[in-house]
Parts: structure tokens; C-alpha cells; sequence
């Protein structure tokens, strides 16, 4: 099973990397393999060490019951705000096309992250108060 | 003096195979639902097909496109969890000392190298397109991301294969299970496993939420990201404009006639007024882009079987549609006889209740169900065929 897997996946590979070379030109490939190592490194240099770093501010700097919607947020606001990048600046916007990229991105971006610092304020906010009220049974164990 | 990072320096007890597992598995399904719909989206782009590609349903594309794109969005989050989980292996060192076990090691990071490289260009490239942001010179996106899709396929499957016992294992064990923990990943983080699966997956239907609105009507309102609201002359958007394509001036000329062609041959010249003059059907379908953005439309027109029919045509014969546009690699389309043959497959002259826009296509454009956009051709200055 593993095998047969395994030789499918190479396969696959081998037939895409003989599209990519055999349909394109030597300046096309160079640019897909700069493209190609710079995705690799914009992962695991830049969006992997930022990750790191505002993980350990996290820690040091939050609450602890701010550090659980905090990660939520970081998570679904994070990754949303990667993955809306390129709709943000409309940087595809076309003069003579009014019907593409026809909304207010950068405000709704803006309304979110301030939406989602809101509620991870007052989950935090909620989550201190609940664990005040029950520490005289907590602080018998 | 700071080492070297190494897997030990990472303590969290979340970067677990067990997580990595369970979101790969739905990374999995994402990418592989993304591939399958990327392959469909290529034969229906192709001039002629080994098996005809259908005209029912007329959404067909919509969805399957639909689709494409959503999947790939959706497997943003997936993928940057699933990298997290896994991150510390990227600084475990190579066992340089033995040259049998460093070969198969470099083997085993080479392809996954590969796939991650892969993966990243294709989620980046595909959602660049789809806001039509091409911040490259030189490469084809089509081309690119077509041969890219086997590769990152192909080394998904091959990572798959490799890591198969180690996935089945945590599968089958609680999420909580520390069998196959690295030594230091003991530190409890700020979530739950469980928890961090779960807000990976709410993070994927989040951002599917906020961006596909582009196609589907009912979330058009909360899809704040969407690339287009869906609004548009007539109501419906458009993509390339008659100014992009150069054709306002033969467009709006008097002079524009349809040719029908046969075997190089002119057989009949239609005026506007003529065209209008010919029985006219209604047909509500959808104009599917490839970019992923869909809205449906009534479009009423003369069928392209009544023009073969006028030209002495058989129903059935494949018919090559050329635009005013000079320039353009979809200025010539062609139009297998299955489609041509279908009484849904119009040479629209009006959308909505409303004369075509000149953005949509005026005079003439067409309009096949269940078709990609880019070869709803525009600007329709002749219908071809050889007998």
C-alpha cells in the first residue's frame, strides 16, 4: 500500500516537474524557482519566526486568562489577514473594471482586527472574573 | 553563546504528531478537492475533448470552480497549523556519520521541501489570481500552477506514504496520547489539542465565509473579502472590459455584421437588427470565471443551433467563435458541436431584462451552460465551421 502511495506521489511529482521545465522558458523557470524558495522562506523564516515571537510576548505580556482567546485570535485572524493580503492594497484594481475588487477591504480588515480585539478583551475580561470568584474553592485544593 | 536552533528548544506540548495528523488529514481532503477540481477546470478549457465535456448541469463549472477556490482558501489555515505542528523537525540535524540513513533522510527533507515549497506556491499564485494581482514577470500563471499542482500532489502522496504508520498510529490513539512526542514537547500551551484542532478548523470555514461570496449569492452580503460584491451592469460583474479589450470602436459601429462562415466561406452577414429579428429564447445561466467568481443571469438571445441552422449547418458540428478583439489569447474559442447543439447555447444580445453592456459583450456575445467564463467569448464577430 505504502508503496504503491509512494510511487503514484513520485510519479505525479516527476510528470508536473517535466511540465513546469518542458513548457517554459529558461527566465520563466528561474523566476518559478525563485518564486518556489522564497514561499519556503517566507514560511519558515518570516510567518513561522513571527509566530515565535508573538507566542513568547503572549506569555510574558498576557494575562493568563487572556492567553487562550488571544491564541484563538491570533489563529483565526492571523491566518485570515495572511490570506486576504492581496485584496487588501486592490492592487489588481483596474481602472476601466469597477466591478472587481468593489468593496472597502482595508476598512472591513480594520473593523475585524478592531472587532477581534474587542472580544478577546472582554472574553479575557470574563475569564479573569470567573476564575476571582471561584479562587477561595480552588485555593482549598 | 546561542546554538543553533534545535528540536528540543521547542517545548509546547500542542506541537504533537497527534494534531498534526488530524489537521493533515482535512489539509488532505482540501488539497486533493483542489486538485481534482484544478484538473476539471483544465479539460473544460481544452480546444476538443476525448470524452465530450457535458452542458448539464449548467452550474456544473460554477460549482466545481466554486469549489476550486474555496478549497484552497480553506486550506490556508490548514497548512500553516499543520506547518506549526510540525516546525521543530525542521531543525533536526542529519545523521552525517551514516551515509545509508543520510541518504534516505535527505531523501525524506528534500521531498518534503518540495511539498512545502510547492504548496505555498500554489495557495500565494491562487489567490494572486483570484485578485488578479500578478506580481511576477515572466512565468504563466496557467502553465505554472497546472504543472505545480502535480508536484505538490505528487509529494503530498509520497509524504503521505512515508508517514503512513506514524499516522495511522495517532489517529487510533487519543489526541492526548505522547507515544510519538518529541522528549521536551511537555509544556502545556494556551489551548487544548483538541482546541487547537477546532480553531484551525473554524479558522478554515471563517475565512471560506469571508471570501466566498465571490460565488455564492447567499454569502455575498458577510463576505467582506470577497473579490467582487457581484455587482455590475445588469447585475452582474464582469472581467474584462470592451476598453481592456479594445473594441469600442468596432462595437458600437454600425457597420458590425455576424459572419457566418463555412469552410472559409461567408455564408451569411447579420446586422444587429437582423439578429434581433430571429426567434428569440430566454435562458437563465450562470457565467462561471475561472477565477473562481460566479453569477447567474437570464440572458435572452437567438440560439447558436437556429444561426448554424440559418447557414445550412448540422446540429452537432464544432464551430470556432472569433471576437472583434484583435489580440488576446481567448479572441478564438472553439465550441465543440455538443455545446453548439444544446438550445441553452445562445448568442445572447441582451442580459436581465436589459441590451447586452458593451462590458458584457454588445452587440452579441455568447453564453454556453456549464462552461468556463474565459470562453464565453465576447464581442462575437463570427461563427466558423468546416464541414
Amino acid at each position: 500500500m505504502r508503496v504503491v502511495i509512494a510511487i503514484i506521489g513520485t510519479g505525479f511529482a516527476a510528470y508536473g516537474g517535466w511540465l513546469a521545465l518542458s513548457r517554459q522558458d529558461v527566465g520563466q523557470l528561474v523566476e518559478v524557482g525563485l518564486w518556489l524558495a522564497a514561499g519556503g522562506l517566507a514560511h519558515d523564516g518570516v510567518v513561522a519566526g513571527l509566530v515565535l515571537v508573538v507566542a513568547l510576548l503572549g506569555r510574558r505580556l498576557l494575562p493568563s486568562a487572556a492567553q487562550a482567546p488571544a491564541t484563538i485570535a491570533l489563529i483565526v485572524w492571523g491566518s485570515t489577514s495572511l490570506a486576504v493580503l492581496p485584496v487588501l492594497g486592490r492592487f489588481g484594481a483596474r481602472s476601466d473594471n469597477p466591478t472587481l475588487l468593489d468593496r472597502p477591504y482595508l476598512t472591513s480588515w480594520l473593523a475585524l482586527t478592531a472587532a477581534t480585539v474587542v472580544v478577546v478583551v472582554l472574553v479575557s475580561a470574563w475569564r479573569a472574573r470567573r476564575c476571582d470568584d471561584s479562587a477561595p474553592t480552588t485555593g482549598e485544593d | 553563546m546561542i546554538s543553533p536552533p534545535a528540536p528540543e528548544h521547542f517545548t509546547s506540548r500542542l506541537r504533537s504528531p497527534t494534531v498534526a495528523a488530524r489537521v493533515g488529514v482535512w489539509l488532505g481532503v482540501a488539497f486533493t478537492l483542489c486538485f481534482v477540481t484544478g484538473l476539471i477546470s483544465h479539460y473544460a478549457q481544452l480546444p476538443s475533448h476525448p470524452i465530450p465535456w457535458p452542458t448539464s448541469p449548467s452550474w456544473g463549472y460554477r460549482l466545481t470552480q466554486g469549489l476550486h477556490v474555496s478549497s484552497g482558501l480553506a486550506a490556508i489555515p490548514l497548512l500553516l497549523v499543520k506547518l506549526w505542528a510540525v516546525y521543530p523537525r525542521l531543525f533536526e540535524r542529519l545523521p552525517l556519520r551514516a551515509p545509508g540513513r543520510l541518504a534516505l533522510a535527505g531523501l525524506e527533507r528534500g521531498s518534503i521541501g518540495v511539498l512545502v515549497a510547492a504548496s505555498v506556491f500554489q495557495l500565494a499564485t491562487g489567490v494572486l489570481n483570484a485578485a488578479q494581482w500578478y506580481p511576477w514577470r515572466e512565468f504563466s500563471f496557467r502553465t505554472t500552477h497546472y504543472a505545480l499542482a502535480w508536484v505538490s500532489i505528487g509529494a503530498l502522496a509520497l509524504h503521505i506514504a512515508v508517514k503512513l504508520p506514524v499516522i495511522r498510529d495517532v489517529l487510533a490513539r487519543p489526541i492526548d496520547d505522547t507515544t510519538h512526542d518529541r522528549p521536551t514537547a511537555v509544556t502545556p500551551g494556551p489551548l487544548t489539542r483538541r482546541g487547537l484542532v477546532r480553531v484551525t478548523f473554524v479558522a478554515a470555514g471563517v475565512l471560506t465565509v469571508l471570501t466566498a461570496g465571490s460565488t455564492v449569492p447567499a454569502l455575498r452580503r458577510i463576505s467582506l473579502f470577497g473579490v467582487r460584491s457581484g455587482r455590475g451592469p445588469a447585475g452582474i460583474p464582469i472581467n474584462k472590459s470592451a476598453r481592456a479589450a479594445v473594441v469600442t470602436a468596432s462595437a458600437t459601429s454600425a457597420d458590425y455584421r455576424l459572419s457566418l462562415v463555412v469552410d472559409g466561406t461567408p455564408v451569411r452577414e447579420l446586422t444587429l437588427a437582423e439578429l434581433r429579428a430571429l426567434p428569440q429564447v430566454t435562458h437563465t445561466l450562470p457565467i462561471a470565471c475561472v477565477e473562481g467568481w460566479s453569477a447567474s443571469g437570464e440572458w435572452h438571445g437567438v440560439t447558436v443551433r437556429d444561426l448554424l441552422a440559418l447557414a445550412g449547418v448540422p446540429a452537432g458540428t464544432d464551430v470556432i467563435v472569433t471576437s472583434l478583439q484583435e489580440h488576446g489569447a481567448f479572441r478564438r474559442t472553439s465550441l465543440p458541436g455538443n455545446v453548439a447543439a444544446d438550445p441553452r447555447t445562445l448568442l445572447a444580445l441582451g442580459l436581465n431584462g436589459e441590451p447586452l453592456a458593451l462590458d458584457h459583450g454588445y452587440p452579441a456575445r455568447l453564453i454556453a451552460p456549464n462552461r468556463p467564463g474565459v470562453l464565453q467569448t465576447k464581442w462575437v464577430s463570427s461563427l466558423e465551421v468546416t464541414t
